[in-house]
């Protein structure tokens, strides 16, 4: 135990040590586009777009942060674009129809939702090669890998289920009934809890990771909600969910789940990345076209952005 | 490695019981007709109930019944029918039948509606809710014909293109209304299990008044109104077959209630 502890910190410390310096770029994929708008979170400017490929939607950071990784559904692929340069420097092949995916912070290794198939592929990004792909319900999507590495989650939206595989040994060792349409999914710092959004059943669910089971569930009182990308503040007190067509951020206490603020954004808002230091919240409002930041200390928004057409999803290198 | 070992027995006994903890076999009864687009659609529904109940250990199975032999038929969970609108309400209204969820999947009968009977529920959208939404497309389209579907091959929103799609793939057909119907009649009750792990008439019966939280895969939750019908939108579609707007249209008040009668009064 003692010595897996250390491991565990060695490999943490080992991945920090590597951080890049950071570009403070915003990335968001514009899903009707099949662009990648590149934003100045300094200044909140568009800096550039880059073309990415068919249909993008899901996107993330290596766990160095010097790469980004954007799920081109359409092409079937995984576009792996250079942090700094903004090249793209290679497409990895990722299955049919990957609508967004995860990425191991330990291994580096990027777990894909494959909708069409119900399947979840693991994909080693550096070698492009297919690892496992593992049997989940009907039209998975939301991933996510917890902070040691042990454990993907994937939700599978027309089986309202969790999928909880371990990376190790690619198998799901359990399967959560949660809320109608399972859409995102995020953990708390160390791992302990992870938080389920469900879009028609318009609930969050909190997991809890030793016993692998639901042990809380709530509505979110806002109106129209709709529930979809999710994140837990730094110190794991809040978490902030976008409500799709209820056009807000939602905040909630992350034990008790009661509503704590509600801040209106732009239309039918999806994909949420939150600054590391947890003062800002980013979104992809895809009707309106435009990126919302949202001062989550003010409980307001303070800008916004215009981006391409349908933006889905943002990442943040900072 | 060694401690695997050493409970490995421990394990052997432990491990079958717990998985019999979660284990479900539900039998769904179905009368109607065994080809053809609503029997796909009850076809397609099963195969993702299966899918979904795997995961758990719950097996579901659709027991065709014959018209005649219903009065000598045990319904366990639910009753499905693809029938002419005398038979659902000849059954719908018998004592035999009162604790019994049954459910209507393709006629559009108002009369069936108005009847208003405590145990019917239907999933097509009746003729009244379809000439609802008619008139609303007509009021601001005054000179653009169309018609009104419950469902379309083309349809994308909402994930509904991941069920056509998924639907072609299996069924080797488009999806039509009558198709939808019969999935979104037997996912639901499927979904319910899975959500309550109950699987009782009775149990069914009140939760899918009071309780159901159901993902038709067209946007909003899809439950019951007071009498009996399926919340849901409509497809407006023109001669050349092409979707053209949503029922309720903008502008029109009350939602997705605005489409035909709700309540019983």
């Amino acid at each position: 135990m003692k010595f897996k502890t250390l491991l565990l910190s060695s490999l943490i410390l080992a991945s920090t040590a590597a951080l890049a310096e950071p570009t403070h770029r915003l990335f968001a994929t514009n899903e009707k586009d099949n662009t990648v708008s590149v934003i100045d979170s300094r200044t909140n400017k568009v800096e550039t777009t880059i073309d990415i490929g068919q249909r993008p939607r899901g996107i993330g950071l290596s766990p160095d942060q010097t790469m980004l990784y954007v799920a081109i559904s359409e092409d079937n692929a995984i576009a792996v674009v250079d942090v700094k340069t903004l090249e793209v420097i290679k497409t990895l092949d990722a299955g049919d129809d990957p609508e967004t995916f995860g990425v191991n912070p330990v291994s580096g290794h990027i777990v894909i939702s494959n909708e069409d198939d119900g399947e979840a592929t693991f994909l080693d990004p550096k070698s492009g090669e297919k690892l496992a792909v593992v049997q989940v319900g009907i039209e998975p999507e939301g991933v996510a890998v917890s902070p040691t590495g042990k454990y993907a989650l994937v939700t599978s939206e027309s089986s309202n289920m969790v999928h909880i595989i371990e990376t190790t040994k690619y198998e799901a060792v359990a399967h959560l009934v949660v809320g109608a349409r399972p859409r995102g999914l995020a953990f708390n710092s160390n791992g302990s809890l992870a938080y389920a959004t469900s879009e028609i059943g318009n609930e969050v669910a909190i997991i809890d990771m030793e016993t692998l089971k639901v042990i809380k569930k709530s509505g979110i009182d806002v109106e129209n909600s709709k529930p979809m990308d999710i994140k837990v503040s730094p110190d794991d007190k809040m978490l902030y969910v976008t409500t799709g067509r209820g056009n807000s951020v939602a905040f909630l206490d992350a034990e008790t789940l009661e509503l704590k603020g509600n801040v209106p954004v732009g239309k039918r808002v999806w994909g949420l990345d939150l600054s590391k230091d947890g003062s800002m919240i980013y979104t992809a409002d895809g009707v309106d076209g435009t990126v919302s930041v949202v001062d989550t200390a003010k409980q307001e928004r303070i800008k916004t952005i215009e981006v391409g057409s349908f933006p889905w999803g943002v990442a943040l290198d900072d | 490695m060694y401690h695997l070992k050493k409970y490995g027995l421990f394990l052997f006994f432990i491990w079958p019981q717990w998985l019999m903890a979660d284990e479900i076999e539900v039998t769904m009864h179905y009368v109607g007709p065994t080809e053809g687009q609503v029997w796909l659609g009850v076809q397609q529904g099963l195969q993702e109930a299966n899918l979904q109940g795997g995961f758990l250990g719950q097996k579901y199975q659709i027991e065709v019944v014959e018209p005649d032999a219903l009065e000598t038929t045990e319904i366990e969970t639910v009753l499905l029918l693809a029938t002419d609108d005398d038979y659902i309400m000849k059954v719908a209204q018998s004592e035999q039948f009162a604790a019994i969820p049954v459910i209507n999947l393709i006629s559009r009968s108002d009369e069936l509606r108005e009847s208003c009977l405590p145990n019917l529920f239907h999933i097509t959208p009746s003729d009244e809710m379809r000439a609802d939404a008619l008139a609303q497309w007509q009021e601001k389209n005054p000179d653009k014909p169309a018609n009104v579907q419950s469902w379309h091959e083309d349809f994308v929103k909402f994930a509904a293109s991941q069920l056509n799609n998924r639907f072609k793939k299996s069924q080797g057909e488009a999806m039509t209304d009558q198709a939808w119907a019969g999935w979104a009649g037997t996912k639901m009750i499927a979904d319910s299990v899975v959500q309550t792990m109950q699987y009782d008439a009775e149990f069914m019966l009140n939760h899918l008044k009071t309780d159901l939280v159901f993902d038709g895969q067209k946007g909003d939750n899809a439950n019951f109104r007071e009498n009996g019908q399926l919340r849901q939108i409509l497809l407006l579609v023109d001669n050349d077959n092409k979707i053209v707007a949503e029922a309720p249209l903008r502008g029109f008040k009350g939602g997705l209630d605005s489409l035909g009668k709700v309540t019983c009064k």
